[in-house]
């Protein structure tokens, strides 16, 4: 589903986009909260990095966004992907390295895409998304129809080069690209105080010559309404800009990371302000739905997220020699 | 006797949300910050202050690192927990009103200095502008900010230099709530969101503490509906229905964003005067920030008070310091 | 092929490629530094751009329009990529990377990104970029722009690699780069820009994957790589003084790779010397001896030979330049050593 608004942002929301959006978030977080457990049980191969925490920030943007616009993501992908739309057995049938899965088991979790959904993929690279989305902005200036491309990264990529590089070509070039910067105050173990020179990712905009701005991860509202101002100004043709959303990872880096550089208190504090309790308790209060409604929504997810792992499970693997194929579109 | 105590509360926070984006608000980053706060370490130094308390924060350090390389002065944190949201700056005022404090320096827009007003109690405040709108601070030089305030704590400063503002409380439910430093605006916006408010079309009430042509935000408003009675000019506060059918007025709502406004009503408020609200579901913007949430059967009381903050003046401040002898010696 | 009249040098069919591609394709674009020139520059004449640092893009902006000639700032990482992004998304970018020396600094975007992207996303995704790019020593330019690294690429796998020595071959093999779907690196030695050529007018494609026997011969094969085709050419004329007759093999894409051409060839002459200015470890060149120790093995009479660059980064000095160079002297002596 995609949630066209014309102007005025999130007042003008209906209950529709605003259940749309509560169930997209309860999808991720119910998503990484069953990947997190196969995972721990030894069913799923590889690495996973889960999401849940940072729900609001991915829904809050994409809600923004069509099929016809592109997104980059990164290692920590899978709420992305759900945001953006890319079906979430397939996504299930990739962690399990399935025939059947996104990327027919070729990706695992750190590379599921869905080009023809604008997910350009996650990425493994940290700081690997931003020449690509800005070369989307490229292709999206070009074919002018006002497409617009969002940059996901985290506080970690925003000291890598390619973020300098990148932010400075889109801003010379005047291109749709929107930056989004979701600092959950760690790059793995490394905590944002040490390594970043500035204290907030939007100070930097100013340096190349776009607005950057800050604003609270937590709230799906205050994301919304900053990623609409953004993209309506890309897709007006006024170029770049950065949002910056405080937010938070409940769990590890990874999974297997035991965290030791985060204390309990920390983790506490920030499940006491969790975003799908916050929306739901505004969405209450307001009288924009029952709680008996929002209730159904999360057994409903449930649901389809137990369907996705039956399904995925029983999915064939690939055959070996598929390890061949896909390399070129053709190599005489 | 104690040696005289300024504090300092600078905002890390503070110019960085959305009217970066949908109006042309300047960006200060911390780094300026801290220079800004290095400016008026020397000043205070220069005057003779050596003791300051600031307020801590988690993340950033604007102060520490301000105090880098910095000999003579004497400066602690507050002894409080450092949360990251504006509670801190309260907190901070409360803290430096009950340790004597001669004068808060404060860093930051409006809505800085409205955490800081709650707490300060009669504490004067020289707030330099280092947010958005900024109709409470003023771009002052750090240097001379210093310096002022450091005299302003020794008793240096004649007090007609400081001076005392009205400011707004708003009741929810026949219960005092929250105050508003600069304006206090009832709109349909169903939620606090992105906070700022740069679209008056979901706008109804706007309730100001002043009314001043030459400031950014809805106090600009008020501004532009001056008149030419001297009565009416002699009462502090406004309030001003927005909806069409009477007059429009052009008011500079945001940095680089100036707008013609439909307004339907206004009426001068004297201390005390005010109004009440049933607006339904909506929210209380306070200093130009979305605050409070509202239900469809809250009822909103928005009065302007007098006791409001202190808030030095530096140009008089520095004049009448000169005049009585305290930047000359032999 | 047309009968070719008249006359081009390498550096101008590659010019002619590009402007008859962008006309055919409005999807395809030029980026990289300075391949306009001038760019955001009032009242600057359009026909004072450089055009590329060795003006090998002369023209083509006057013709496209800075819509479709972009310059970029000195940013690879950043433009390489844009380029890959923007290849995954629809356009047909060409982006240059000045000296491949450079690719240090965007090796990322070119092998982790555009190379694997396909293949992560399993085969629904392509990356139909083209990455031009100026190898080899001979100008003095000294040890970071003067290699020629095609090997690293090679190794890749979702690359594919050419590496053209004549004009007209220039001109076909971009031109079907251009229209290839993957992420093709084209290799020019800039010692062979002013080098003139016959070149066929209008479009045609020379395919990916297809040697060229530059010259017929039976008492050795010579596998030479981009401008040491010419090396060997030189070589082959002395030889034949001696009546010793080379063959000599111009692979012209190393990734695919023609092996059936240089397997026939040796299993005419019996014997391999292979020609490659790149350094000598984890090479083309030994990447093609190995080929031919395995599936030619019962073919040779003598031991495989390289005659490849030294284990060191280039010199600056003309002499030791030269002797970095794989000379026409060296090639002799080499083949003077397995010949009977």
């Amino acid at each position: 589903m995609t949630i066209r608004q014309n102007g005025g942002g999130a007042q003008t929301l209906d209950r529709a986009p605003l259940l749309y959006m509560y169930e997209q978030m309860v999808t991720i977080r119910q998503f990484e909260e069953r990947a997190g457990s196969e995972f721990a049980a030894g069913k799923v191969p590889g690495f996973v990095h889960l999401y849940a925490g940072e729900e609001a920030v991915a829904v809050g943007v994409c809600a923004n966004l069509t099929d016809d616009d592109f997104i980059t993501s990164h290692h920590r992908g899978h709420g992305h992907c759900i945001a953006k739309g890319v079906d979430v057995r397939a996504m299930v049938a990739e962690l399990l390295g399935r025939e059947a899965g996104a990327c027919r088991g070729k990706g695992g979790s750190m590379h599921i895409a869905d080009v023809h959904k604008g997910m350009l993929g996650a990425n493994g690279i940290v700081g690997g998304g931003f020449p690509l989305a800005t070369g989307a902005g490229l292709t999206a200036r070009y074919n002018k129809r006002g497409q617009v491309a969002v940059c996901f990264f985290g506080d970690g990529a925003a000291n890598q080069g390619t973020f300098h590089e990148s932010l400075n070509l889109a801003s010379i070039w005047k291109l749709p690209v929107i930056y989004v910067a979701e600092n959950n105050g760690y790059a793995e173990s490394t905590p944002v105080t040490y390594h970043m020179s500035c204290r907030d990712i939007s100070e930097r905009a100013a340096g190349y010559g776009m607005p950057g701005v800050t604003v609270d991860g937590l709230d799906v509202f205050a994301v919304y309404e900053a990623a609409h101002e953004a993209v309506a100004r890309a897709r007006r043709g006024e170029g770049p800009s950065l949002i910056e959303c405080k937010t938070y990872r409940y769990f590890g880096h990874f999974e297997g990371d035991t965290v030791t550089y985060r204390t309990k208190e920390e983790l506490a504090s920030y499940r006491d302000r969790d975003p799908i309790k916050a929306m739901r308790r505004t969405l209450e209060q307001r009288s924009i739905a029952s709680s008996g409604e929002l209730d159904a929504i999360d057994k409903d997810v449930a649901q389809r997220i137990d369907d996705a792992w039956t399904y995925a499970e029983a999915a064939p693997l690939p055959a070996p020699e598929d390890a061949l194929t896909d390399v070129y579109v053709s190599y005489s | 006797m104690a040696q005289p105590l300024v504090g300092i509360i600078a905002n890390p926070a503070s110019g960085r949300d959305i009217r970066r984006l949908v109006a042309h608000g300047t960006v200060f980053d911390n780094n300026e910050k801290t220079a800004i706060v290095r400016r008026v370490l020397l000043g205070l130094q220069a005057v003779g202050v050596t003791r300051v308390a600031y307020m801590p924060e988690h993340d950033f350090g604007i102060l520490p690192r301000a105090l880098d390389g910095l000999s003579g002065i004497i400066a602690e944190p507050l002894a409080m927990p450092a949360l990251g949201t504006s509670i801190d700056s309260t907190r901070a005022a409360q803290l430096l009103a009950a340790a004597d404090a001669g004068c808060i320096i404060t860093l930051g827009g409006d809505g800085t200095n409205r955490a800081v007003a709650k707490g300060c109690r009669t504490v004067p405040l020289l707030p330099i502008s280092t947010g958005t709108n900024n109709v409470f601070p003023s771009f002052l030089e750090g240097t001379i900010v210093g310096m002022a305030a450091g005299l302003v704590a020794r008793g240096c400063i004649d007090t007609d230099a400081i001076r005392r503002f009205p400011w707004l409380e708003v009741l929810v439910d026949a219960k005092t709530r929250e105050h508003a430093l600069v304006d206090v605006v009832i709109s349909s916006h169903p939620f606090v969101g992105a906070r700022a408010i740069w679209d008056l079309s979901a706008v109804r009430e706007v309730m100001l503490s002043r009314v001043a042509p030459a400031t950014i935000g809805l106090s600009a408003l008020g501004g532009a509906l001056l008149d030419h009675t001297s009565e009416a000019d002699n009462l502090p506060g406004m309030h001003i229905s927005l909806g069409q059918g009477g007059k429009q007025v052009l008011a500079a709502l945001a940095p680089g964003l100036v707008s013609w406004v439909a307004i339907t009503a206004y009426r001068r408020l004297a201390i005390d005067d005010g109004a009440q609200f049933q607006p339904g579901i909506g929210t209380i913007a306070l200093d130009g920030e979305r605050e409070i949430e509202l239900t469809t059967t809250s009822v909103v009381e928005v009065r302007l008070r007098s006791d409001g903050p202190f808030v030095v003046d530096v140009n008089a401040a520095l004049i009448a310091a000169a005049r009585a002898g305290y930047l000359h010696r032999t | 092929m047309a009968v070719a009249i008249r006359q081009l040098t390498y550096a101008q069919a590659i010019n002619e490629a590009l402007k008859l591609e962008m006309r055919r394709d409005p999807r395809v674009i030029l980026m990289g530094e300075d391949v306009a020139g001038g760019a955001g520059i009032t009242n600057f004449e359009q026909d004072d751009a450089w055009g590329g640092v060795l003006g090998v893009t002369k023209g083509l902006v006057q013709e496209f329009g800075r819509e479709r000639v972009l310059d970029t700032p000195i940013t690879e990482a950043g433009f390489v990529g844009a380029a890959v992004g923007a290849a995954a998304t629809g356009l047909r970018p060409v982006v240059e990377l000045m000296f491949v020396d450079f690719f240090g600094v965007c090796w990322d975007m070119i092998f982790d990104q555009g190379a694997k992207l396909r293949y992560m996303f399993g085969g629904k995704a392509s990356c139909p970029l083209v990455i031009r790019t100026m190898i080899g020593a001979g100008m003095g330019a000294a040890g970071q722009h003067s290699g020629c690294h095609y090997s690293v690429f090679t190794h890749m796998p979702g690359i594919k690699t050419v590496v053209p020595s004549t004009p007209a071959d220039a001109k076909g093999l971009l031109t079907a780069a251009i229209r290839d779907d993957d992420l093709v690196v084209v290799f020019e030695n800039k010692m062979l820009y002013n080098v003139s050529g016959a070149v066929p007018e209008g479009e045609y494609i020379i395919p990916l994957g297809k040697a060229d026997i530059k010259r017929e011969g039976s008492d050795v094969t010579i596998v030479a790589i981009s401008r040491m085709v010419h090396q060997a050419l030189e070589a082959a004329e002395a030889l034949a003084a001696d009546g010793i007759s080379a063959e000599i093999i111009d692979p012209r894409t190393l990734s695919p790779l023609d092996e059936q051409t240089i397997l026939q060839s040796v299993a005419k002459t019996h014997r391999l010397v292979i020609v490659d200015e790149d350094n000598p470890r984890c090479s083309a060149a030994t990447d093609i001896a190995a080929l031919v120790a395995d599936k030619g093995f019962t073919d040779l009479d003598a031991p495989i030979k390289l005659v490849t660059a030294p284990h060191t980064p280039v010199p600056f000095s003309p002499p030791l330049e030269q002797f970095y160079i794989p000379s026409p002297e060296r090639i002799i002596a080499t083949i003077q050593e397995i010949m009977g």
